[in-house]
């Protein structure tokens, strides 16, 4: 293998990186966008999604010309199939932004304030384990990536939390279920956008070790906390 | 008239008279995740000289049975002299010496009881250039055999082993004319079938492929893998992605050390040794 091939691994990997910053943003303005009613901020949420399809495509195209003429091995097999997966599960991150964003353009805003707290809570969490997922990506850390499985679990918590309140609200008042529905969607796209930065972690681990750790599989994960 | 089998099922040995003990029944720990098989080839602690240069330095691993071995490393790191040791093919070179133990089935192949010729018969070779011999094809395949003083029908020998080289169904209306009519790949199968027909036990490939096109590679390629069903292969090869598809195990030789010896799966996707990582990934070799 040629320099020039390691050459363009990196250069895969910062695109990578550069998405992930991306989808990062979108994330977060589109928690900003819900949580402070902030529709301008959620438009551009909403429009930034094509630049993402476009990046997701480019870099799928790269990782399919990469291992088609130089048949990687090893740790470089190991970082086109993770960059592949991770490319995917930044895409549908994008999505679950714009599907935050959509709700924030529309939602009843005394409804929100009820959960606001949840909410904002939940994604300033969510925002946090992308964050470490993301940058334990970039320098390979899987102690930083191992902690995203705790943390899906507090987010999975926090929408629990947001389920009740919301059933309890209906079983009292029957007024106001649209925006009950606007609410929960939040929430649901929140955590799965925190099912997807777990499973970004699974592929760095995947990545720095070669083992696969998904549906409990391989130990590391099984071990975790 | 004796029917020709491919299924392997005949007895080894049963053309040469061998003095080499027969198969006894070895299992260890030392063969990486084959499965539980029979060592063939037992290396320990193998120092290969030429004068006074280690060219293999303290080599220490098991080939097993009816598998495929694959060697591989950057060039001058031993994979070729160690490959030849097995079947005392460096006898040729005044100044080679060995120290520690090398066994085929248990006897050792250095030691004096071991008649170099029997051995050679058990353990065949194909190396990097088809060497055909300039006689008909049949004759290349026959030679062996009838030289040896083979009783049996010599058209059913020939028959069987070009087809277990996968070469038959090309030359059978072809037998009486020169080998060096046949493609290179074609030739390399013939000499293939050449060594088949002693009914070795063991085949070492020394870069068998490196003289062929794509198309006569993947042909060889194909054919090991079916050879491993009759016999067990040791593989040396430059080619890594040629040890990827074709060995069940792959030991990667480094300045005439063994640095790691694994199945192959493992070898390419999360190889222990930083060293085997920088190699298959071309960071250095």
């Amino acid at each position: 293998m040629t320099t020039h091939f390691v050459n363009l691994l990196e250069d895969l990997r910062r695109r990578a990186s550069r998405m992930a910053s991306l989808v990062e943003d979108m994330v977060q303005e589109a928690c900003e966008s819900v949580v402070d009613g902030n529709e301008a901020l959620a438009r551009r949420v909403i429009g930034r999604d094509n630049d993402v399809d476009s990046e997701e495509v480019a870099v799928e195209s790269e990782v399919i010309r990469l291992m088609a003429l130089y048949q990687p091995v090893g740790s470089d097999l190991r970082l086109l199939c993770a960059i592949l997966k991770i490319n995917n599960d930044l895409e549908r991150i994008a999505d679950c932004a714009v599907n935050v964003a959509e709700r924030a353009r529309h939602m009843e805003r005394c409804t929100l304030d009820r959960h606001r707290e949840t909410i904002a809570e939940m994604g300033a969490f969510v925002r946090s384990m992308l964050r470490d997922v993301v940058q334990s990506f970039a320098i390979e850390d899987v102690e930083t990536a191992r902690k995203a499985f705790i943390e899906e679990e507090h987010v999975d918590a926090l929408y629990e939390q947001i389920i009740k309140q919301v059933v309890a609200e209906g079983a009292t008042s029957s007024n106001g279920m649209a925006a009950r529905l606007d609410v929960l969607s939040v929430a649901k796209n929140l955590e799965r956008i925190a099912d997807h930065a777990t499973n970004i972690a699974e592929d760095v681990i995947f990545l720095s070790t070669g083992e696969i750790v998904r549906h409990g599989d391989g130990g590391p994960r099984q071990n975790e906390g | 008239m004796v029917m020709v089998s491919d299924t392997g099922s005949e007895k080894r040995g049963d053309v040469v008279p061998t003095r080499i003990a027969p198969p006894s029944v070895r299992r260890h720990a030392g063969v990486p995740r084959a499965g539980a098989c029979e060592t063939v080839i037992r290396a320990q602690h193998v120092t290969i000289r030429y004068g006074d240069f280690a060219a293999v330095g303290d080599v220490t691993l098991d080939i097993p049975d009816r598998r495929v071995t694959a060697i591989i490393g950057p060039s001058g790191c031993g994979k070729s002299t160690f490959l030849r040791a097995m079947n005392r093919m460096n006898d040729f070179i005044p100044t080679m010496s060995l120290s520690g133990s090398l066994t085929y089935r248990g006897e050792d192949i250095y030691g004096p009881r071991c008649d170099a010729v029997d051995l050679r018969r058990r353990i065949g070779m194909v190396f990097q250039k088809p060497n055909p011999f300039p006689k008909t094809i049949f004759k290349n395949v026959a030679w062996g055999a009838a030289i040896n003083g083979y009783r049996g029908d010599l058209h059913v020998l020939v028959e069987r082993a070009l087809r277990r080289a996968a070469l038959w169904d090309e030359v059978k209306d072809k037998l009486n004319q020169s080998a060096f009519a046949l493609s290179g790949g074609q030739q390399q199968r013939l000499c293939i079938a050449r060594a088949i027909a002693l009914q070795p036990d063991v085949l070492l490939m020394d870069e068998p492929c490196s003289a062929l096109d794509p198309i006569a590679t993947a042909r060889i390629e194909d054919l090991i893998g079916e050879l491993k069903a009759h016999y067990t292969v040791v593989l040396v090869t430059h080619n890594m992605q040629q040890a990827a598809r074709v060995s069940d195990l792959t030991a990667f030789m480094y300045m005439g050390e063994l640095v790691e010896f694994d199945a192959t799966d493992t070898i390419f996707t999360k190889p222990n040794e930083q060293r085997t990582q920088d190699y298959i990934t071309g960071r250095f070799g």
